[in-house]
C-alpha cells in the first residue's frame, strides 16, 4: 500500500520534499550564497519535472479524495516546467534578494496546492487546493515590501480572492445540502437542476471565473499584475491560470453535464464579454505588464471558447493552447523581467528602438508576441486555430464571428509593440541588456517551445489520446 | 404551548425588568453621596490605572497575536483525532504516526519563527 | 412551528451571507471588509453543520469541511492583516479609496 501511495502522489511528494529541503536550509542557514541556492532549486525542480515521465499509474487514494491519471500527470508536468522557467528567469531579481528561500517556499506551496487541485476528486480536497494556491500568491505579490504599488496589489488580490472563494464555498455548501456528497462523480449523477442547485452552480462558476479573471470578475487582474514583481506576475498570468483551466476541464465542466443548455449560455456570455473587453482595454495601455494582463484576459476568452464545445477535441485544444501560451507568455515576460530588473522601465514607449541596441532580445519578444497574437509560423497560430475550430463545431456563428473579429483587434495591438521594437526611432534607446546565463537558457526553452510545439504534430494527438480516455 | 404559557413568560420579563429599574432608582435616593476624586476614577483591579485605554499599541503585539491564532486554530485538528484515540491505539501505530507528522510540521514552523526572531521582545 | 428546523437555520445563515456580501461591497475600511468575508465563511459553516445534522446524520463530511474552513479562514486572515499592515506602513491609511495609485 505504501509504495502505491508514493507512486500515485510522486509529484506532490517531490514538491513537498523540495519544500522541506528549503525549510531545513533556512533553519540551518549554512549556504549564504544566493546563486548556489538558486541553482540547487532549479536542479530539484528539473528532477521533479523528469519524475513526471516515469512510473505513471492511474488510481485513487484517501477513499477517492485524490485521483490521478496520465492526463493529470502531464498537466502537472507542464505546470512544473513553467515554474522551472520562471525560476530561471527570476535569477537576476532574486540573486541579491534577502528573502530568497521564503520566495520559493511560497511559490512551491502554491504549486503544491495546484497539484492537489488538479488531482482532487472531492470538493474538500479541491477547496484546500484552491486556497493553498491562492493565499501564498497574495503574500508573494507583496514581495517588494517597501513599494506602495506592490502592497496595493497584494491587498486587492487577497480581499477579492477571499471574497470569491467565500462565494464559491457558499455554493459548495448548497451542493452538499442538496446531494449529500462531496465526491465529484457521485455529485454529477445527483445534479438534477433544481433551482437551489442552479444557484449553487452559478456561485461555484463565479468563483472559477474570478480565478480565471474572466470578464465580470476581472477587475483585480490588471492592478495586481502591474503592482506585483515581474516574476510573480508571470507566475500569476501563466501557471495559476493554467491550473484553473485544467480543473475547469476535469471537474467543473462535468458538474454541468446535466445542465448543458445553461452551461453553454453561461459560457457564451462570458466568452463574448471576456474577449471583447480584454481587447478594448489592452489597446489603451502603456505599461507593458498591464498590457499583457488585459491581453491575457482576452486569451482566457479564447480558451473558454474551446471548452464550450464540450468535446474531447475542445478539451485537447484548450490544453494544447495553454502549453503554447505558457511558452509564449513566459518568453515575453522573460525579456520584460530583464528590462525591469536592469533599467526599471516597464512601458511600451521605452521599447522604442529596442532592436537597435538589443537585437536578440528584440527578436525573442517579437516572436513571443507573434505567437500570442496567433501569426502563422508560430505555435500560437495552431493553438488559436484549434480552439476556434473546436468552438465552431457547435455551429454558433455569432460567437465565432466575434472571436474572429477580436483576433484582428488583438493583432493590431501586438503588432503595435513589435513596431515600437523594430521601426520606431528613438534618440535614447534602452542600453544593451546583459542577461544571466539562466535567463538566456529560459528564453531558449521558450523559443524552442514556441516554434517547436507548432511543428511537432504528434503533440496534439498525444494530448488527445490522454484526454479522450 | 397555549397562550397562557407565553403570558407567564411575559410576566416574568416584566418582573425582572421592573426589579432592575426599581433597585436602580431606589439606591439613587437611599445611599449617602460622598464624591471624592479617588472614587470617580476608573476601577482597575485595585491598581492605579495608567493612561487611556484607546492608545495605539505596538506592532509587536500584532505579530504575537497572529502567531498565537495560527497555532491555536491548528489544535482544532486534535479534537477528531482525540475522539478516536482508543481505536487508533488498539489496532496499530497509524494514528500515532499521522499525528506525529502533523505535530512535526507545526514544530518546524515554530522553529522557523524562533529563528526569524519573531518572538523576541526587545 | 415550535421546533427549530432546517429552514430556520438556513434563514439565519442566508441572512449572515447577505450581510457579509453587503458589508464587503459597501465598507471602505479594509479590516471591516475582511470581517465581512469572515461573516460569509461563518454562514457557510452554519450551512454545512445544519445540512450534516438534519439531512445526512450518518456521515461526517459536513463537519470536517467546517473544521477545514475554520483553519483556512484563520490563515487567510493572518496573511491579509499582515499585508494590510504593510500597506499601512507605506500609505498611512487603510481606506480602500486611498489605495488608488493604479487605475484602468
Amino acid at each position: 500500500m505504501n509504495s502505491e501511495f508514493l507512486i500515485l502522489m510522486k509529484q506532490e511528494m517531490g514538491v513537498t520534499l523540495i519544500l522541506f529541503i528549503l525549510l531545513f536550509l533556512k533553519i540551518w542557514d549554512g549556504i549564504k550564497e544566493n546563486g548556489i541556492l538558486l541553482h540547487l532549486i532549479n536542479v530539484l525542480l528539473l528532477l521533479n519535472f523528469l519524475l513526471g515521465f516515469v512510473l505513471n499509474q492511474n488510481g485513487e487514494l484517501f477513499n477517492g479524495m485524490f485521483a490521478t491519471n496520465s492526463l493529470r500527470v502531464m498537466e502537472k508536468s507542464v505546470l512544473n516546467l513553467g515554474t522551472l522557467i520562471i525560476s530561471l528567469q527570476a535569477y537576476d531579481y532574486l540573486k541579491s534578494h534577502k528573502h530568497l528561500l521564503e520566495f520559493f517556499m511560497l511559490l512551491l506551496s502554491t504549486l503544491l496546492g495546484m497539484f492537489f487541485m488538479i488531482s482532487s476528486n472531492n470538493l474538500l480536497m479541491f477547496y484546500l487546493g484552491i486556497e493553498l494556491s491562492s493565499i501564498p500568491l497574495a503574500a508573494m505579490a507583496n514581495f517588494d515590501m517597501d513599494k506602495i504599488k506592490s502592497s496595493e496589489a497584494a491587498v486587492k488580490m487577497i480581499l477579492s480572492s477571499a471574497f470569491a472563494s467565500a462565494l464559491m464555498l457558499f455554493g459548495i455548501s448548497f451542493l452538499y445540502g442538496t446531494s449529500g456528497t462531496l465526491n465529484f462523480q457521485e455529485l454529477v449523477s445527483l445534479i438534477t437542476g433544481s433551482p437551489l442547485q442552479v444557484f449553487a452552480l452559478l456561485l461555484v462558476f463565479s468563483g472559477f471565473a474570478f480565478k480565471l479573471s474572466a470578464v465580470p470578475f476581472h477587475l483585480w487582474t490588471a492592478d495586481v499584475y502591474e503592482g506585483a514583481p515581474v516574476a510573480v506576475t508571470s507566475y500569476l498570468s501563466v501557471i495559476s491560470k493554467a491550473a484553473i483551466v485544467f480543473v475547469t476541464l476535469s471537474s467543473l465542466a462535468p458538474l454541468f453535464s446535466h445542465l448543458n443548455e445553461m452551461w453553454y449560455h453561461l459560457l457564451f456570455v462570458t466568452i463574448i464579454l471576456t474577449i471583447t473587453l480584454g481587447n478594448i482595454f489592452a489597446i489603451r495601455q502603456d505599461n507593458i505588464k498591464r498590457f499583457l494582463a488585459f491581453s491575457s484576459i482576452s486569451q482566457v476568452g479564447f480558451i473558454l471558447l474551446g471548452i464550450s464545445s464540450g468535446t474531447a477535441t475542445g478539451a485537447t485544444s484548450a490544453i494544447y493552447f495553454l502549453v503554447v501560451y505558457i511558452f509564449s507568455n513566459l518568453g515575453a515576460f522573460g525579456v520584460i523581467a530583464l528590462l525591469s530588473s536592469q533599467t526599471g522601465k516597464e512601458n511600451i514607449s521605452d521599447l522604442k528602438g529596442f532592436y537597435q541596441t538589443n537585437p536578440l532580445m528584440g527578436w525573442v519578444l517579437a516572436i513571443s508576441l507573434f505567437s500570442l497574437g496567433g501569426i502563422p509560423p508560430t505555435a500560437g497560430f495552431f493553438g488559436k486555430m484549434f480552439l476556434v475550430t473546436a468552438g465552431a463545431a457547435k455551429g454558433n456563428y455569432v460567437l465565432i464571428t466575434i472571436a474572429a473579429l477580436n483576433m484582428v483587434i488583438s493583432l493590431y495591438y501586438y503588432l503595435r509593440v513589435v513596431k515600437a521594437i523594430f521601426m520606431d526611432k528613438n534618440e535614447t534607446p534602452v542600453e544593451p541588456l546583459r542577461g544571466s546565463l539562466s535567463l538566456r537558457l529560459a528564453l531558449l526553452i521558450c523559443m524552442i517551445g514556441v516554434v517547436g510545439t507548432g511543428f511537432a504534430g504528434g503533440f496534439f494527438e498525444h494530448i488527445y489520446q490522454l484526454a479522450a480516455k | 404551548m397555549s397562550n397562557t404559557d407565553y403570558l407567564l413568560i411575559f410576566i416574568q420579563f416584566i418582573v425582572a425588568g421592573g426589579f432592575v429599574t426599581l433597585v436602580l432608582f431606589v439606591t439613587h435616593f437611599l445611599g449617602p453621596k460622598r464624591k471624592t476624586s479617588d472614587k470617580l476614577e476608573t476601577f482597575e483591579c485595585g491598581i492605579e490605572s495608567q493612561g487611556n485605554a484607546r492608545l495605539p499599541f505596538s506592532i509587536k503585539y500584532f505579530l504575537t497575536a497572529i502567531l498565537f491564532v495560527l497555532f491555536d486554530v491548528e489544535v482544532i485538528f486534535l479534537y477528531p483525532w482525540a475522539v478516536n484515540f482508543k481505536e487508533f491505539s488498539s489496532t496499530n501505530m497509524s494514528g500515532f504516526i499521522s499525528m506525529s507528522i502533523f505535530m512535526g510540521l507545526l514544530l518546524l514552523g515554530f522553529i522557523y519563527i524562533i529563528k526569524k526572531g519573531a518572538l523576541k521582545w526587545e | 412551528m415550535n421546533e427549530i428546523g432546517l429552514t430556520h437555520i438556513l434563514f439565519v445563515s442566508t441572512m449572515l451571507f447577505f450581510i457579509g456580501v453587503y458589508g464587503f461591497l459597501t465598507r471602505k475600511n479594509m479590516i471591516t471588509m475582511l470581517m465581512a468575508v469572515e461573516l460569509i465563511l461563518n454562514s457557510v459553516n452554519i450551512n454545512f453543520i445544519a445540512f450534516n445534522k438534519y439531512l445526512y446524520g450518518d456521515k461526517l463530511d459536513g463537519l470536517f469541511f467546517t473544521i477545514f474552513i475554520i483553519t483556512i479562514a484563520a490563515a487567510e486572515a493572518a496573511v491579509a492583516i499582515a499585508i494590510i499592515i504593510n500597506l499601512y506602513r507605506n500609505l498611512k491609511s487603510i481606506d480602500v479609496d486611498d489605495a488608488d495609485i493604479m487605475k484602468f
